[in-house]
């Protein structure tokens, strides 16, 4: 078996270290190790953006990286964001607007437009379908995902000074 | 899928002759190749390693030659497999005499493919097999310039 | 009764677990000491096998156990037949051969399970599948489903005397009879290409086997998980009540996870139970698309005969159907065709047959659609065709044709899928043509739009569809409801939930009958412990046969709660009223008491339950269809292409639909939509590609292109409402109609686009190069 290594991750703010395999891919450290199991897996080679995870801030693909290469770094995923009672203003959009049917890849969708929002606060339906082209979802046909974006940037409050 | 093709070496032909039926030379032309023993006259067994996209393994291989014309030409099957699929294939190799010290070797062939290395590579496979293929063939021009034969010509030419 | 959110857009109940990341998936159950299973699949697609050599594999540290057929003693049989024939068809030819938990002797298809690993790992179970060593013997493989029928066509199942799975013909009137009269006969061969479900989530299982408690509790993936509970039962020597299936949230299913038996279904629970340990198998990608079930894939011979001003005299369509390698789905899918290749037309004559082949490759069963969209294409493609040859409107020869209102129910004289007779139940499908041929402008768009739009240059075109969806089968469904002492709801069923909002819709109905909150209704689907009879999420039936149960059972609860009531209140029945979590004496709102406080009464902790009556505010009951409910609509888009790249942009999409009553139209769009994508991915994206040797060649999402959101459009989507007088709510299915048309829509749109080209589309899916290829054609020929 191969040689374990020391890992230290920051994930959601909190420091996690664990000896892990180098091959051990960053998606099932976190769901496997840490029980972050809100990162879902889809097609483990970098298609489908379910995985999608901040990495120092940046939407990555969490299936095509290695544990060991988030050693010292700091991951966001979607247990971070808004909790059952509260949630963050872009999941609130999500559920008023239906956004979510079976949810599995609505993880890695709030991810990737988080950083985006983020830049673009008032984006267009074309830069949203854009923005979301790495994300598959095969139950909502996209439409009320477009319409939660919108409905998010209307209601959140412009993060210029974060 | 087919593969053929046309490869001028610098050499005359009774000498690509040599190197192409040396196993020895082979392993170190062929990219990825691990090992190559002959198991009887005309038959060789080896290890390759297989890259093609995201698809990577190592393959055990079957070569058998046959019909053989010293120097002028020879048939070839091959057969190999390994965790991510298989490749099965025959084809026929002919080397010309230029009559200017240069050889030209004709080569043309049926490559099947399966399991992973055909759902997941084959998108790739026609560019990757082209690549293996000239690069090998380089190698072994390579190996033909250098007085010692085989050494030299490793085959890790860059793509 | 005030409706107060039956027909409402509600926010869905389940959401902000889904939208945290606390819902629980498959993959997300973590018990200790679990193993981890991976399967070694095959690499040809028709094949003997030599020798499986397991022995390095079960060497290899980690590994617990190697498993290939002949270790698997009682437990390898082929599966169970779902769906059998329909025994009231008669000279209905049907051979059954199902599936085997790991291949024996011989493999069918490229991805066929050989072997299973147990180890302590996935990773380390994935290592030891390189160490097993399998000689095959490679035959010929069938790969064409025409081909697959020749008489010398090598046999995949060697104990039959062909590749002849099933043969089925019926007919309505008499079509030959028809055609002599016609004015105008168009005949064609239409092609249907395989493309996969293509669910987010893949497919796993986790099994439990609690030794000491004699029990097994296995987490699936599954569409239907009380019949994988009897099933497993059977398979496993337990009794039904030993055996609990959990359907947690799923990750999409549309179709292949209502799950079959195979392989992964059997193995992992049964690798419970000899290790006395947990065990988890997650499907991957590559294994989604080599090891689950597929759909599409047939060819036509239609013809259809008409008077010279349009009228459908009959429609003749001979066809083969694909079943891949093994048949556990029985003739669902050609049956579903053959109830749909009359479109929503009034059709006196009728003729249709399908010979079902066996070919090397996988199993086919249902996807999202199930065998509609393969008739709605032979229908709406042979009207097309006519309309052109006979120089009249696509839309007046739709119209000329559709089922008059008054013509239902509407009996088409032959047996669907449920094997009873095809009868339209209601329907006034004119009007969802019209709200269709509104939204999209088609008269000005014909008139004016186009022609500008080609004068500048571009290739613009425009397609409009009808189409039917027979929905809400039986048998049956049930649903248990009760008033908790805190006043809240709970709701089982057996039905599960792959995001189709059953946590809400459901919901509603119950709300609705009891005067509670929606939000204070808690359903649980999917788990047989809580609700074991039942069958499944399929066929668009949710929103028929589940919600109808649980509309009954809340009836039953109401009853209950108001008989009491009226005793607690002093007050006649009649006069009381259920709102706001309290039955209320109507005139009187102070004299009132909690649901909550009822359901401790009717829960006595001292005297006798009276003779007659049961305890707590509960009740079961069933709904089971007289037959299925059929829902229509229309469907319309414009489209452009260009003539450089071949790529194609939907400018416009409108969708009108009749589902009858909509319980909540924010989750009926929702479904549409998804339906529509998927529809498009069925038109120009999505086709899973075998080459002769019956190697699947796009095993991944690089290269098999599911739509994203830059390649599908904004959708209109309006309603019309014709309640199906099958069932107290009069709903019909919506989950697949989205779907069903949109390969004969986007065909129609971009014949209209290259009108200039003269082009004929009668094969779906296209793709760019396609596209290319055929207008290619066209330009030789000319």
């Amino acid at each position: 078996m191969s040689d374990l290594y020391e890992v230290s991750v920051t994930v959601n703010g909190t420091v996690y270290q664990r000896s892990v395999e180098p091959r051990l891919l960053l998606s099932d450290f976190l769901r496997h190790e840490l029980g972050l199991t809100g990162t879902h897996v889809g097609c483990e080679h970098g298609v489908c953006g379910a995985c999608t995870v901040l990495f120092d801030g940046e939407p990555v693909r969490s299936c095509l990286m290695f544990a060991v290469q988030a050693n010292g770094h700091q991951v966001s995923t979607v247990e971070g964001l808004g909790t059952m009672e509260e949630l963050h203003p872009l999941q609130q959009a999500f559920w008023e607007a239906h956004a979510v049917q079976c949810g599995f890849c609505t993880p890695g969708v709030l991810m990737t437009l988080l950083p985006f929002l983020e830049e673009n606060p008032t984006p267009s339906e074309e830069e949203i379908r854009e923005a979301i082209s790495g994300n598959l979802c095969r139950c909502t046909g996209y439409q009320h995902i477009v319409d939660a974006v919108l409905l998010a940037a209307e209601k959140m409050p412009s993060q210029g000074d974060c | 899928m087919r593969l053929s093709g046309e490869y001028l070496f610098d050499g005359p032909r009774e000498k690509v002759w040599e190197l192409v039926r040396d196993p020895k030379v082979l392993t170190s032309a062929i990219p990825g190749a691990q090992s190559m023993d002959q198991v009887s006259e005309n038959e060789y067994e080896g290890k390759m390693e297989v890259r093609v996209g995201p698809v990577a393994g190592v393959f055990s291989g079957r070569l058998v030659v046959s019909d053989e014309v010293p120097p002028e030409s020879y048939a070839l099957s091959v057969q190999g497999r390994g965790v991510i699929g298989f490749a099965r294939g025959s084809g026929r190799i002919q080397l010309i005499d230029r009559g200017d010290d240069t050889t030209l070797m004709k080569y043309e062939g049926e490559l099947q493919i399966g399991g992973k290395l055909a759902g997941v590579g084959q998108r790739l496979m026609d560019s990757a097999s082209k690549s293996i293929v000239r690069q090998g063939l380089e190698s072994m021009n390579a190996a033909l310039q250098a007085p010692a034969t085989g050494e030299e010509g490793k085959g890790n030419a860059p793509v | 009764m005030a409706e107060k959110y039956v027909g409402q857009r509600i926010k869905r109940n389940e959401d902000p677990r889904l939208l945290t990341g606390r819902a629980l998936f498959v993959d997300d159950v973590e018990l200790h000491g679990m193993l981890h299973a991976a399967f070694l699949r095959s690499d040809y697609a028709h094949a003997r096998l030599v020798s499986v050599d397991v022995s390095a594999a079960r060497n290899r540290p980690g590994v617990v156990a190697v498993y290939t057929a002949e270790d698997l003693g009682d437990l390898w049989k082929p599966g169970p037949l779902l769906v059998p024939a329909p025994h009231s068809v008669e000279n209905v030819v049907f051979h059954q051969r199902t599936q085997v938990p790991l291949a024996k002797d011989k493999v069918r298809y490229v991805g066929e399970a050989i072997a299973v690993v147990f180890a302590e790992s996935r990773y380390i179970a994935e290592d030891a599948l390189a160490d097993i060593w399998v000689d095959y013997e490679p035959l010929e493989p069938v790969v064409d489903m025409e081909r697959a029928l020749d008489a010398d066509a090598p046999l995949i199942h060697e104990d039959l005397d062909s590749n002849l799975c099933a043969h089925l013909a019926q007919e309505k009137g008499d079509y030959q009879a028809a055609r002599e009269q016609a004015d105008l006969i168009v005949s064609r061969r239409f092609l249907v290409d395989r493309g996969a479900a293509g669910a987010m989530e893949n497919r796993g299982v986790v099994a439990d086997w609690d030794e000491k408690a004699q029990h097994l509790t296995v987490w699936d993936t599954t569409q239907a998980p009380i019949p994988i509970r009897n099933g497993l039962a059977g398979m496993l020597g337990l009794s039904a009540h030993q055996v609990r299936v959990v359907a947690p949230f799923v990750g999409g299913g549309f179709g292949p996870k209502i799950m079959m038996f195979l392989s992964e279904e059997v193995l992992v629970p049964w690798g419970s139970m000899q290790f006395k340990r947990p065990v988890k198998w997650i499907e991957d990608r590559q294994e989604n698309f080599l090891a689950t079930t597929q759909e599409r894939g047939q060819v036509h011979d239609a013809e259809m005969a008409l008077t010279s001003d349009g009228r459908i005299l009959g429609v003749r369509d001979v066809f083969i159907h694909d079943t891949g390698a093994y048949d556990p789905y029985g003739m669902t899918i050609p049956l579903n065709t053959q109830s749909h290749a009359m479109g929503a037309y009034d059709v006196p004559n009728y003729y249709t047959e399908v010979k079902v082949a066996f070919t090397n490759k996988m199993i086919v069963t249902p996807v999202r659609g199930a065998g509609r969209p393969q008739g709605i294409f032979v229908a709406e493609r042979l009207l097309d065709i006519a309309a052109k040859e006979l120089g009249i409107d696509r839309v007046g020869i739709r119209r000329r044709n559709l089922i008059p209102p008054e013509k239902f129910p509407y009996n088409h004289e032959i047996i669907d899928q449920a094997f009873a007779p095809l009868v339209l139940d209601s329907g006034n499908y004119r009007l969802a043509l019209d709200q269709a041929v509104k939204r999209i402008g088609y008269e000005e768009f014909i008139k004016d739009e186009q022609p500008r739009l080609r004068a500048e240059g571009k290739r613009v075109g425009l397609g409009i569809v009808v189409f039917i969806e027979t929905t809400g089968i039986g048998p049956y469904e049930g649903a248990r409801i009760t008033v908790e002492t805190s006043g809240k709801i709970s709701v089982a069923t057996g039905v599960g939930t792959q995001g189709q909002g059953h946590f809400t819709s459901f919901a509603q109905i119950v709300a609705d009958q009891l005067g509670v909150d929606v939000r204070d209704v808690h359903l649980v689907t999917g788990d047989t412990a809580e609700f074991h009879w039942g069958t499944g999420t399929f066929a668009s039936r949710g929103a028929v046969v589940a919600a109808n149960a649980i509309h009954a059972a809340a009836v039953a609860v109401r009853a209950k709660t108001l008989k009491l009531a009226s005793k607690v209140l002093e007050t006649p029945e009649e006069e009381l009223e259920l709102r706001d979590g309290e039955v209320r004496v109507a005139d009187i709102p102070r004299q009132s008491i909690g649901l909550g406080e009822l359901a401790v009464l009717a829960n006595p902790l001292r005297g006798a339950v009276e003779p007659g009556t049961e305890p707590g505010l509960e009740a079961t009951d069933y709904f089971g269809p007289q037959y299925g409910a059929t829902a229509n609509g229309a469907q319309a888009m414009i489209v452009e292409v260009d003539p450089e790249t071949m790529m194609i942009e939907i400018k416009r999409h409108v969708v009108v639909e009749d589902c009858g009553t909509v319980l909540n139209p924010l989750i009926v769009e929702g479904q549409v939509h998804g339906g529509v994508a998927l529809g498009i991915g069925n038109s120009y994206y999505e086709k899973l590609v075998y080459d002769e040797n019956g190697q699947l060649l796009n095993a991944s999402l690089a290269d098999y292109l599911i739509p994203s959101a830059t390649e599908v459009p904004r959708m209109e989507v309006g309603h019309e409402v014709t309640p199906s007088p099958l069932n107290p709510l009069g709903s019909k299915g919506a989950g697949e109609a989205g779907a069903i048309p949109v390969p004969a829509l986007f065909a129609q749109a971009i014949e209209d686009a290259l009108a200039d080209y003269d082009l004929e589309v009668l094969e779906t899916p296209l793709s760019p190069n396609r596209l290319f290829e055929l207008l290619q054609g066209k330009e030789k020929a000319e």
